[in-house]
């Protein structure tokens, strides 16, 4: 399992964000793309210390300046799901929208090892 | 040990990030730059006046830029620590 895949998983659940210069950010995951760059609603943050405390209603973060990320457990078994689920789409899908190959009924030619057109039609 | 981390995927590590902080799980999974799923895991926070405390974590996603050393952990022989009475100085940051 991929890490980016765990947290695009996340989407919607709280979590704690600590950048490397030690601020946290308690908050609900919104978006992140592959970066890591993540968007938080109703966001609390920490100082290093954990002596001051801001609130924002959503924040944006640099993926480069993150820590590590703290996800709710149960999120795992939820990427599982998610597998599995788009797995079995791509079954369903099979035979679909096969059999089009070649519409438009037009000419097909047979060429040779050189390129040379041998038979049209 | 063919592939790098590969092997430790659903094994117990010992991660060191470069903040000098400790923390151990179970690898579930990596990608090319070291960004690491740990789940169930812990800190293990060394004092040297105390014994090792041991803060619960649960899932994490560990960016890779701060992993500094990633260790499968012999789990008989961990499971044998006494954590409480060993004393070890903690280790410092890696400085940039």
């Amino acid at each position: 399992m991929l890490p980016l895949t765990l947290l695009r998983t996340a989407q919607n659940h709280p979590m704690l964000v600590e950048l490397k210069n030690g601020e946290t950010y308690n908050g609900h995951l919104v978006s992140c793309d592959n970066w890591m760059n993540i968007n938080l609603r109703e966001v609390i943050c920490t100082s290093r210390d954990g002596d001051k405390f801001w609130k924002m209603p959503e924040c944006y973060i640099r993926g480069s300046t993150i820590k590590y990320l703290r996800i709710p457990d149960e999120v795992i078994d939820m990427v599982k799901e998610e597998t599995v689920v788009k797995a079995r789409s791509r079954t369903d899908m099979k035979g679909r929208g096969g059999g089009q190959r070649n519409r438009g009924g037009g000419q097909s030619k047979t060429l040779d090892s050189d390129g040379d057109c041998l038979t049209v039609g | 040990m063919a592939t790098g981390l590969e092997s430790y995927v659903n094994h117990t590590v010992s991660i060191v990030t470069s903040d000098g902080r400790n923390f151990v799980g179970t690898l579930k999974g990596f990608d090319q730059t070291i960004n690491l799923i740990l789940d169930d895991s812990h800190e293990r926070v060394y004092s040297a006046t105390q014994g090792v405390e041991q803060v619960v974590l649960g899932l994490h996603i560990i960016r890779g830029d701060n992993v500094a050393v990633v260790g499968e952990m012999d789990e008989a022989l961990d499971s044998r620590l006494d954590l409480s009475s060993l004393r070890a100085e903690p280790i410092g940051q890696v400085i940039f």
